[in-house]
């Protein structure tokens, strides 16, 4: 059963100049459909390209199956590869794209073309099997891909940016479909991407690369939950940053943080005990999470349970109705800026220059570490 | 999709005894100590073939000091007189150079502006009509350049041989303007005119500096062509030497301490200057400030541009198009059949021979060429060998660089009697030459299109299960087929036409240049104008072969 282990890997290019990949170990399990996502730049291809035998990893174990597969040529590992540019031979028809993996194996003609045509029946190519792959355009040409690299019989899946090409619309349907697929298949299934989106939408596994590292793995929903960094918060989903500084530690792996230059007064977590007095921390918390209220609700008399919801004024700047969604410009006395985001059906009265009351739960508030060096300004920016 | 697709059932992958045959060759020279193999043998046969000959004349005339201080500098009856002939042939041969570049520059831009931003009748048969010079054995175009210019008087001598350079190094100049000015966005040229920027203007800021690299690399060639050329020289030379032609000269008396020197010298000012060129020249800028705005703005009117027009074509007609293609009027004179049919001497029979043994030459070079090239041009490609990389590339310009005379000779010292002694002057020895010189044109067009070949695809089929020479076989040789037929074409074409290094060694063997060159001199005109026409035609057929190859692979 087709496992994938990476230990302590290292690549670097340019006799040592560049750093692509920085000491990463990692485990995919058999049938895990796994994300690697990150910036570009972030070495999440050369990951890739380093599983697949493409490249060689400078140090470190590359590990299929429980076996080292150093030395051993793309060619002789047995695992299907999609390329972000779909790299479709264009000077052979559909048919000898999807059989050309098939005959480099030695099989047998019949069985050939019976896997030949399944391949292209399931992405539904079957009748361009005599065309050239020119009269495709790209979401064709990437059918294809998937046919010639499925058709094999490989039970390992690599994708490079498998949608990348695609125009959005279609690539959101399409993501559907490539993930039946893989399942229905039961392929071990690794996909580069840097479409937060596209992974929070379709993986079992997410794994963020920053900088030729790894982050944070784990389902998506985890992730997005509990973001370990400031770089994972920012990077999946839309979150406002404030800054601020411990006031006050208090029972319960709790304490009272003040937002800077006389902002408000917050309660929020400290889990693990991890800060202490006059700590400077980062607050971030998802637009989606910040509640609004007119000011002089009634809060006594309502329903809800308040318990750990963290009240604090704000003044409205401007909203934007955006089709599915309205966004609130809210700002702080202190000056800071952030953001509220409801449904477009929400219904409320306020007008620019509103104050109102801001509530979120205090389980939505991750705080981090302020960190001093300029990472801070631009995962802020 | 469907989603009622079976799984793959798990299958024993890759059995390697069911691979078809040629896969398992592919799969058994793949490994890397084959791969090895093949580029040693490949740097041995670049280093012994192409570069050897030309180190081995500076240790040649080292060991020579004496005999070459006696021979040329001090000689018992005539002193110095024949360093003197040295320098001064290389005088002519730089002067001669640097006026055909001049012209040629001069008639390059309007004429490569007109063969591409112009839409006109005809525009494709006068392009491929400029570009045929390149593609004729310069001697038989030297021929038809001394009748067409006998008819006003003018003999043999300087400016004959200037017209002559021009004609075939225009090629060169206007073909590598094109192909920058083809790929440049004329949407920059638009966009100064929307901004207010008079045609002159444009020109000089917007369209000139994109030009440059073109411009660069096609006078490079084409000085370096005129400064080597024989054939069509010894024709329209009369009294005058140029360097090359005195090389052959030398050659001829047997006077190989005058020869190996000045094939020598001309071989490390050429070296020199190609290296100069290539990592000076492109520091320079053309003037984009505002030059005479009012003056640019009058000259940009409808009026000068159709005065140029005209003028340009007024030139290309009389000095290129018309003097080149001359001859093939001069045949209908008629009394080659005479002379070269019914004669005693068998003329025709010289003829066929000397053609057969052009045609074999060239075949055998391509095929030589074929088989060390492509690994050549993978190694200049694919190797990540650094520094070495970059020697290689730059030695690989070197052939073309020197005087086609002095590597002749130079081959001569290397594999002949009074090197190696290995080959006597013949057959093989102008085989030899012939690969030398010509191993360049082979190399480049494939190094063109491996560069822009997609190593994606290679990397696809990799993944899929196939092996480096499977791949190879597979996928990129389909994708730079064309680099190489242009290759083998550009080769054969000119092995076809080369004189100068093949009357240094050649022994009594002759080629078709060659035999055009021995009839102009032994004044059998109407033999000499057969013979070149009919290579005329064959080169065109070559000319239009290659160019509808390009075509195809949509450069």
């Amino acid at each position: 059963m087709p496992t994938i282990e990476l230990v302590d890997v290292t690549k670097t290019f340019d006799e040592g100049k560049v750093l692509a990949v920085d000491n990463i170990t990692l485990k995919i399990n058999d049938g895990d459909y796994v994300f690697l996502l990150g910036p570009t730049g972030c070495g999440k291809t050369t990951t890739l390209r380093m599983i697949a035998g493409l490249e060689a990893p400078t140090r470190g174990k590359v590990l299929i199956d429980g076996k080292n597969v150093e030395g051993i040529p793309p060619e002789d590992r047995d695992m299907g590869f999609i390329f972000q540019h779909f790299e479709i031979f264009d000077h052979l028809t559909v048919w000898e794209n999807v059989t050309f993996g098939l005959e480099m194996r030695g099989y047998e003609d019949d069985y050939i073309i019976e896997k030949a045509e399944k391949a292209l029946n399931t992405v539904g190519l079957l009748d361009y099997a005599d065309e050239y792959p020119s009269v495709f355009g790209n979401p064709g040409l990437q059918k294809l891909g998937i046919a010639r690299a499925i058709a094999t019989g490989a039970k390992i899946l690599i994708m490079d940016e498998p949608l990348g090409s695609l125009d959005p619309k279609v690539s959101k349907v399409f993501r559907h479909e490539l993930r039946n697929l893989i399942k229905d298949l039961g392929l071990t299934a690794i996909h580069v991407t840097h479409n937060q989106e596209e992974a929070m939408a379709i993986a079992d596994q997410i794994i963020i690369m920053r900088a030729g590292r790894i982050l944070q793995m784990g389902s998506p929903y985890d992730l997005y939950e509990s973001p370990n960094s400031i770089f994972v918060a920012n990077f999946l989903g839309e979150t406002n940053f404030l800054q601020g500084f411990v006031l006050k530690l208090l029972e319960d792996a709790k304490m009272e943080m003040w937002i800077r230059l006389g902002g408000p007064k917050i309660i929020c977590n400290n889990l693990n005990l991890q800060f202490n007095l006059d700590d400077n921390i980062i607050i971030a918390f998802r637009f989606e999470d910040v509640y609004l209220f007119p000011k002089g609700y009634d809060f006594e008399n309502s329903t809800y349970d308040w318990a750990g919801v963290q009240l604090f004024e704000a003044k409205l700047e401007a909203s934007r109705f955006v089709g599915s969604t309205k966004r609130f410009y809210l700002s702080l006395d202190n000056g800071d800026k952030f953001l509220s985001i409801k449904s477009g059906s929400y219904e409320e009265n306020f007008s620019p220059g509103d104050d109102l009351i801001i509530g979120i739960h205090i389980d939505d508030i991750h705080v981090f570490k302020a960190p001093s060096d300029l990472l801070y300004e631009t995962s802020l920016s | 999709m469907n989603k009622n697709y079976n799984k793959i059932e798990n299958t024993s992958y890759a059995v390697e005894s069911n691979l078809s045959f040629s896969l398992k060759v592919d799969r058994f020279f793949s490994k890397p100590v084959y791969r090895k193999s093949l580029d040693t043998i490949t740097i041995i046969f670049f280093a012994l073939v192409i570069i050897g000959p030309i180190i081995n004349i500076f240790s040649t005339i080292f060991l020579n000091i004496p005999s070459i201080y006696s021979g040329v500098f001090a000689d018992d009856l005539i002193g110095d007189l024949k360093w003197i002939n040295i320098l001064s042939s290389l005088g002519v041969s730089f002067s001669v150079a640097a006026i055909a570049v001049v012209i040629d520059i001069i008639l390059a831009f309007p004429t490569s502006i007109i063969l591409t931003r112009y839409n006109f009748r005809g525009k494709k048969i006068l392009d491929a009509m400029v570009d045929l010079p390149m593609a004729v054995p310069t001697s038989a175009l030297g021929f038809s350049i001394l009748l067409f210019w006998g008819i006003f008087g003018v003999n043999p001598g300087m400016p004959l041989i200037v017209l002559g350079h021009v004609v075939f190094t225009f090629p060169y100049i206007v073909r590598n303007m094109k192909i920058v000015l083809e790929k440049a966005d004329t949407l920059y040229e638009d966009a100064a005119r929307t901004l207010g920027a008079p045609g002159i203007t444009v020109f000089r800021t917007i369209t000139l500096p994109m030009m440059k690299e073109g411009l660069i690399a096609g006078s490079i060639l084409a000085f370096t062509r005129s400064l080597g050329e024989t054939g069509a020289t010894i024709i329209l030379s009369g009294l005058v030497e140029t360097a090359p032609i005195l090389i052959v000269g030398f050659r001829r008396q047997l006077d190989l301490p005058s020869a190996s020197l000045l094939a020598g010298i001309l071989i490390a000012i050429s070296i020199l200057l190609l290296f100069s060129i290539k990592f000076f020249t492109r520091r320079g800028n053309f003037p984009v400030k505002r030059v005479l705005p009012k003056l640019e703005r009058f000259l940009s009117h409808k009026y000068f541009r159709h005065l140029r027009d005209a003028i340009t074509a007024f030139f290309l007609v009389v000095i290129i198009l018309v003097p080149s293609f001359f001859i093939v009027w001069e045949l209908t004179e008629g009394n080659f059949i005479n002379e070269l049919f019914l004669s005693q001497d068998y003329k025709w029979a010289y003829l066929y021979v000397s053609f057969m043994s052009s045609i074999q030459i060239g075949a055998l070079a391509v095929v030589v060429n074929l088989i060390f090239g492509i690994p050549f041009a993978f190694i200049i490609t694919k190797r990540k060998w650094g520094r070495i990389i970059t020697f290689l590339d730059t030695m690989l310009d070197v052939p073309i660089a020197i005087p086609s005379a002095a590597l002749g000779f130079a081959i001569f010292l290397f594999w002949g009697p009074a090197g190696l002694g290995l080959f006597q002057p013949g057959f093989f020895m102008i085989l030899f030459v012939h690969v030398t010189f010509s191993f360049p044109y082979m190399v480049r067009p494939i190094i063109g299109v491996l560069e822009s070949s997609n190593v994606g695809v290679e990397e696809a089929a990799r993944t899929l299960g196939a092996s480096n020479l499977t791949v190879f076989r597979r996928i990129t040789l389909p994708s730079i087929k064309q680099g190489i037929i242009a290759g083998c074409i550009m080769v054969f074409t000119r092995s076809l036409g080369e004189t100068g290094a093949t009357i240094v060694v050649m022994g009594s063997v002759r080629t078709i240049p060659v035999l055009i060159v021995d009839w102009v001199e032994a004044n059998t005109y109407p033999s000499a104008i057969f013979a070149s026409t009919i290579v005329i035609i064959f080169s065109a057929f070559l000319i239009f072969a290659l160019r509808a190859v390009r075509r195809k692979g949509g450069k």
